[in-house]
Order: C-alpha cells, then sequence, then structure tokens
C-alpha cells in the first residue's frame, strides 16, 4: 500500500503552493507501523467527511490523501473544518511519520 | 436576475453606462461617472451593514474572551476550557499569548474605530490552541479562531505572532461587513484587509509610525533553523522569504505579475494569499505617503472603504472606494487623498476617472520625507488644478442632471 498526502492552503498557502506531495509506502515500514497505516487508511476510506463545506472558513488547509492499495486507488479531499475523525488520524499519523523520516 | 433588475431602476444611470463613460476622454465626463459609481456602490454596502445590525438584536457581550485547549486533536467539540475572561491565567504560554492577542485586537478595533468586537455587536471571542498534530496553521472557521503549535521544523506555535491573531480575527470582521467572497480578487482582498488590519494591530501595540514598521506578516512563527523573514511583507511582496525548503515567496507587487490560478483548494481558491500583495503594496505605500501612524488616516481610509465595499469588489472597485473615501473623510485633493491616488498608481491600479499628473508620485513621497506631512507648492498646483477640475464636474453634473429632466419629459 502507497498513501499520498498533499497539503494546500492554510495561512501559509504561498509556501505550501509550492511543496510535493509528500509519499509513504508501507513497504518501507516495520510490520507494526504497516498495520497501523493500513487500519487508519481502511477507516479513514469507509468514512465520509463529517461536514459539507459552508465557504464561511478563512486560511483553513485542504488535504487530498491518495491511497494505493492492490490496484485500487482511493482519493480522499477532506479539509480542516470538513474532515472526519478518521481522516484526521490518519492525516495526524502521517504528518508524526513524514517528520520523523 | 432579481438584484440586478432592482439596481437598474434604481440608479439615475444604468451601471454599464457609467462604467463605459469612464473612458470617456474627457476628464469631466470620467469623475462625474466615477463619483456616481461609487456613490452607488457605497450604498449598496452600507445597506448590507446595516441589514447585519439590525438582525443582530441580542446584547453585546463586549467580545469576552475564552481560549480552549484541543490537545492536539482536531475535535473542536472536545475541546476544554483553559481560560476565560475574568479567569485567572494559564500555567500554559499559548493559551495567555492566544489571550492577550484577542484582547489586543478587540481593543484596537474599539480604540481606532469604535467598533465593538468584531461584529459591531459586542461577539465573544472563542480561540482554539494546540489544535491537530504537528498543524502548521491558523484559521478562522467562520466564528472562531483555531491555531496549531507547528510542526517544529518550518513552523512553530502559531500564537507567537499578534499580527497573525489580529489576521485570523479581522476575517471576522470583514465577513460582518464586505462579506468579500474568498475566491480570485476579491478573495485576494479579504486576505489583503486581513494583513493589513493585522499589522496595523502590530504597529498599534508597538506604537510605531509607517515608517518604523517591520511590515512583516508572522515573523515569529518560523522555528530558528529556517532562514526566513516572514510569510509576507506589505513593504515588499516577494521578498519574504527565498530558500530551498521553502522556495520563494510567490506574491506579486504589481498588477503586471498578477498571478491566475484556478478557482478552487489546489490553486488557492484563485491565489487568495498571492495576489493579496498587490493590495498589500498599496496600503503600504499611502501609509507611507501620508506619514505618521498608519492606523490614523490610512487605517481609517481603508476601514471605510471595506465596510462600503460588497462581497464581489475587486481591485479597482476597492481602489476607487479608497480613493473617494479619502476625499470624504481628509478632503477633496488633501495629501491623503493623493497618497491613496499614487500608491494605486504604483502597483499598477489607476483610479478610475482620474488622471494622476505627472510626477505626482515622486513628489508625494519627497514631500512626505522631507516636510512629514506632504505639503510643498508642487502638491498645491497640483490641489489647484483639481480644484478646477472639481468646479467644472459641478458644471457637468448640472448638465446631466437637465438631460435626465428632459429625457423624463419625452
Amino acid at each position: 500500500m502507497k498513501v499520498t498526502l498533499l497539503q494546500r492552503g492554510g495561512l501559509a498557502a504561498g509556501i505550501n503552493l509550492q511543496r510535493p506531495p509528500q509519499v509513504v509506502d508501507a513497504a518501507t515500514l516495520d510490520g507494526t507501523a504497516a498495520a497501523e497505516l493500513k487500519a487508519l487508511a481502511d477507516a479513514a476510506m469507509v468514512t465520509p467527511a463529517s461536514a459539507t463545506a459552508t465557504g464561511k472558513a478563512r486560511d483553513e488547509m485542504s488535504y487530498v490523501i491518495t491511497i494505493e492499495d492492490q490496484g485500487r486507488e482511493t482519493i480522499l479531499s477532506q479539509s480542516d473544518t470538513t474532515m472526519s475523525a478518521e481522516f484526521g488520524k490518519l492525516l495526524g499519523w502521517l504528518k508524526r511519520h513524514l517528520k520523523s523520516h | 436576475m432579481r438584484a440586478s433588475y432592482c439596481r437598474c431602476i434604481n440608479c439615475i444611470t444604468p451601471p454599464h453606462v457609467l462604467k463605459k463613460l469612464l473612458d470617456n476622454s474627457d476628464t469631466r465626463v470620467r469623475d462625474a461617472a466615477l463619483r456616481t459609481l461609487l456613490a452607488t456602490s457605497r450604498l449598496r454596502g452600507e445597506r448590507s451593514v446595516r441589514s447585519l445590525f439590525a438582525s443582530a438584536a441580542a446584547a453585546s457581550s463586549h467580545g469576552r474572551r475564552t481560549i480552549s485547549d484541543c490537545s492536539n486533536s482536531t475535535f473542536l467539540a472536545a475541546a476544554t476550557l483553559a481560560r476565560s475572561e475574568d479567569g485567572p491565567a494559564s500555567g500554559d504560554e499559548s493559551v495567555n499569548r492566544a489571550f492577550e492577542g484577542l484582547g489586543d485586537t478587540r481593543a484596537f478595533y474599539s480604540e481606532v474605530f469604535d467598533r465593538d468586537s468584531l461584529d459591531g455587536q459586542g461577539m465573544r471571542l472563542n480561540a482554539y490552541v494546540h489544535y491537530g498534530s504537528e498543524y502548521n496553521n491558523a484559521f478562522w472557521d467562520g466564528s472562531e479562531m483555531v491555531f496549531g503549535d507547528g510542526d517544529g521544523v518550518l513552523f512553530t506555535d502559531f500564537t507567537k505572532s499578534i499580527d497573525v491573531i489580529a489576521h485570523e480575527l479581522t476575517h471576522g470582521v470583514t465577513e460582518f461587513t464586505a462579506g468579500l467572497q474568498y475566491h480570485n480578487q476579491s478573495g485576494a482582498l479579504n486576505e489583503s484587509m486581513s494583513d493589513v488590519f493585522g499589522s496595523l494591530v502590530k504597529q498599534w501595540v508597538g506604537k510605531q509610525t509607517a515608517a518604523q514598521a517591520d511590515w512583516l506578516i508572522g515573523t515569529d512563527i518560523f522555528t530558528p533553523a529556517i532562514g526566513a523573514d516572514a510569510l509576507r511583507s506589505l513593504k515588499e511582496p516577494g521578498k519574504a522569504y527565498n530558500n530551498p525548503t521553502l522556495g520563494r515567496d510567490p506574491q506579486p507587487d504589481h498588477m503586471s505579475k498578477y498571478v491566475n490560478l484556478p478557482d478552487n483548494d489546489v490553486g488557492d481558491n484563485g491565489g487568495v494569499h498571492i495576489n493579496s500583495g498587490i493590495p498589500n503594496k498599496a496600503f503600504y505605500l499611502a501609509a507611507i505617503g501620508i506619514g505618521g501612524f498608519a492606523w490614523e488616516a490610512p487605517g481609517h481610509i481603508w476601514y471605510a472603504a471595506l465596510s462600503a465595499s460588497t462581497a464581489s469588489t475587486e481591485f479597482q472597485e476597492f481602489a476607487d472606494t479608497t480613493y473617494l473615501k479619502a476625499g470624504q473623510l481628509y478632503g477633496t485633493h488633501s495629501t491623503e487623498q493623493q497618497a491613496v491616488l499614487s500608491a494605486w498608481k504604483e502597483v499598477g491600479i489607476r483610479i478610475s476617472g482620474v488622471r494622476t499628473l505627472a510626477g505626482t508620485a515622486t513628489r508625494m513621497r519627497q514631500a512626505a520625507m522631507t516636510n512629514g506631512n506632504g505639503h510643498d507648492e508642487d502638491s498645491s498646483d497640483v490641489a489647484r488644478q483639481i480644484e478646477q477640475l472639481s468646479r467644472q464636474l459641478a458644471v457637468l453634473t448640472k448638465e446631466v442632471a437637465g438631460l435626465k429632466s428632459k429625457s423624463k419629459a419625452h
């Protein structure tokens, strides 16, 4: 499984706009981490966004998480004010992992 | 359809005809058309603001503050109370910085613009700190402010810069006044308002003149390892940062460099954080041209223009409105109005129906630097010539009124 994170918008949108997508390949993780990522991705994929965008938020960030698993590609696109709790947990895991690697 | 129809029957002259007249070779015709268009636009904005006030019947809480701690969750409803208006200081510096920043911004709008909190009706100020994990951002969710801790690599705590806190709160002020749509030019104006008033709050707290201020947004939210001055520079858009980690500041400082981006999340809604560099630079130039404290005349002109703007206002209309407001607040032909005219011209926006005289911008800067108040013989010459044009405009206005009466009679 391969998970790609694209972050856009935010107060620092000028910086985020220039940053490339970041990729986590489960094949490079140890067994525990790979299982965690798989469980978080599965939960995020089956949970819809918690809210629809009101159009009133300013400087919020938007995220596109692409999950490639066994030849299937799933694209999740949510934002700070619309994300589900499951999407938030996957996002948090990806950020912590990418920071430490 | 309905709104458009109503505007047409309420106008003396249809807007499309007035816009056409702005291209007329006769200065007097252009001036008359400009004033009519701006007056119409102003009335639309003020009607909108009045209706907002009328609907806000709740008693004022005078912007009482509540800070909540998200404990690194993204679920705001689960956040815990960390500090309230009358409660003791917290042991958490993020909480206290957010509390003080909200208070400074509230005091700024109250003392400088006599505005009671964000909505003018004493709306409560709620903020959340420690949002999410490694969260490199602060945002306004439509009714509350949210601050991240940063990832510790690029960014640190977003409560550390008072201008960032004031930037987010000003999104609330904009929403309750013009309600500028968050797309393309109106969105870039929305962002610019937050940068301008965010910077003014910082200057007001530090009692800095326009010349003393750094005009930077977010100087304190980068980690020491990152070689960046700030997120944005109103003084020098495009030069806030330039390094391999962050890339290069993409903000333009002139209309000729306007950046066209897709109007979606990935394209920053048409580059709202990018093209805000153009009106940001215009405000900086106006403030330097006028001199002194930027929250005084320049701030009042921009605030009046924001209050008179509408959701769809774009750069040209906003520039025209600042020129009109400068004239209304400080006098036609005043130093303030001329500084506004020159500032917009320098970023590639000519005030509709007004042609700047050759060298005016340069003379304005020289006058401000040498005299402090911008008055000298050259500007007096300019004022005399504009006075003459205004007299001609008055005559033309009467002629237009006469033509209208005749056309009604037919």
